[in-house]
């Protein structure tokens, strides 16, 4: 699954997009990222957006239980999460799920 | 009243940070600065040695703890380092909820206590957080470094978490001798440090562990917060699961006093500078967590006359409320004011010792903190 050996140069370039919250710490609106996985994609982010560091992603490298990653709008936070591949391009929404009270 | 100063309360809730503001007569209050919507705010405090610098310990259920600090009593908030570990090979801190014993890489929870060090140490800020931590800064919070002496401790492993998590909530700071550390830990009981931190004993000798089969183990106790008194910093004042405890001794030995107030359980207590000898607890029903009378209720501790005192009228504040581990504080008066938040929002205060009561006229969300900043020039 995880293709994480591909150098993000030659990687594919995606559209990527956070929710409101997470507009605090990254980007105001969409944005064009090279990566060949969700991690590397967040990875990428992290670089660009350094206050994103550890909010998406714990320090173990765990992504956070409510931070959701949608793929052309299919939620892959519980199934392949962070290692699955992106070997096309694509549009990855990124949100904090409904959740509190 | 010293004119062109502000006395801040400051309240950590369950959605945010808020900030009350009044004078030094503490008989009017109105609502200042509001921050950190929709955030665990688990304490908030302002450093005395640098008036207007508030710190506070975020914890935001989407996106992890972050500590904020804001320069100018509350307006504006900066996200500073946040004491994490990336690299996981310099992990040292590792512990599984289910199986203490079973080492596994674990990320930081919430953040529980930010203490300003001691007035001959400006720079230097502690950080306590769960699971069981221990940070100190520096650089008043650009950065931290982890102190190994309690994070590693050798018996590490067999410490488990509360039903709040495994929180080290309390960080006392000798005002001696800033190398002498104490700090009080869920579940595991206090600790004593005289090198800065390297090494740590456990002071629980003479509490009580009544969920234990051995009742006085050396840790596994569940102390639940300790106050210092301004005084006689060898003194120290104990809330634990087990009931409400004094040391004279830098915490060599615990006596239990609470035991004239029947149940005497509860989760906060405070001393006052202008106070010593003095304690304030808020005792609560052991079962049901709130203040069994059926009404709102501080009871002062005198250690020279080793007696209690009650210090509000049974009818003034009718009801059960329940007050946290960081709901009770005083401020640097003289006399004393003390403040009690509840976990149903309301903020009590009494500017005079304890004699006379208000309310803030504010609902607050439940109340995680409180403590109290000032005065301080506008």
């Amino acid at each position: 699954m995880r293709s994480d050996s591909s150098p993000p140069g030659t990687a594919p370039t995606h559209t990527v997009r956070c929710d409101g919250w997470l507009r605090e710490f990254g980007p105001k609106s969409s944005e064009k990222l090279r990566a060949s996985s969700v991690d590397q994609l967040i990875d990428a982010l992290e670089e660009r957006y350094p206050r994103m560091r550890f909010k998406l992603r714990d320090e173990t490298g765990t992504l956070r239980r409510y931070v959701r990653v949608f793929i052309d709008g299919a939620d892959v936070s519980a199934t392949t999460g962070l290692r699955t591949e992106l070997v096309e391009p694509r549009t990855i929404d990124i949100l904090h799920s409904i959740a509190g009270g | 009243m010293a004119k062109g100063t502000v006395m801040r309360v400051l309240v950590g809730t369950r959605k945010g940070t808020y900030i009350v503001e009044g004078d030094t007569r503490r008989r009017k209050w109105r609502l200042g600065a509001v921050a950190h919507p929709g955030d665990e705010i688990y304490h908030v405090v302002e450093d005395p040695r640098h008036p207007g610098d508030l710190y506070s310990a975020v914890n935001n259920m989407f996106f992890g703890p972050m500590v904020q600090r804001s320069r100018d009593g509350g307006k504006h908030w900066t996200e500073l380092a946040t004491p994490l570990f990336p690299r996981r090979k310099d992990r040292t801190f590792q512990m599984n909820d289910t199986s203490p014993s079973t080492p596994v890489p674990r990320a930081l929870n919430n953040l529980w206590h930010i203490e300003p060090g001691a007035a001959s140490d400006p720079e230097t800020v502690y950080l306590g957080a769960d699971p069981h931590l221990l940070f100190r800064s520096s650089d008043r919070g650009a950065s931290w470094e982890p102190i190994a002496g309690i994070n590693d401790h050798p018996a590490k492993k067999d410490w488990a978490p509360g039903f709040g998590g495994a929180c080290l909530h309390t960080i006392l700071v000798d005002p001696r001798d800033p190398r002498r550390l104490y700090v009080g830990l869920s579940s595991v009981g206090t600790f004593r440090s005289e090198d800065g931190g390297g090494s740590w004993v456990p002071t629980n000798r003479g509490v009580l562990a009544p969920f234990q089969p051995n009742k006085h183990p050396e840790t596994g106790q569940c102390v639940h917060h300790v106050a210092i008194d301004a005084g006689n910093p060898d003194t120290f004042y104990r809330q634990d699961h087990g009931g409400m405890y004094v040391s004279h001794d830098r915490m060599e030995r615990w006596t239990r006093i609470g035991k004239p107030l029947g149940d005497d359980f509860g989760f906060g207590v405070a001393s006052a500078p202008s106070a010593p000898g003095r304690a304030y607890f808020v005792r609560l029903d052991g079962r049901a967590r709130v203040t069994g009378q059926g009404h709102f209720q501080v009871h002062e501790w005198n250690d020279r006359t080793r007696s209690w005192r009650t210090l509000i009228s049974p009818k003034a504040f009718p009801g059960h409320f329940g007050v946290q581990r960081e709901g009770i504080a005083t401020d640097r008066l003289d006399p004393a004011g003390i403040y009690v938040g509840t976990t149903t929002g309301q903020l009590f205060v009494s500017p005079d010792a304890g004699r006379s009561w208000q309310l803030v006229p504010f609902q607050f969300p439940a109340i995680h903190s409180v403590s109290v900043g000032g005065p301080t020039p506008k």
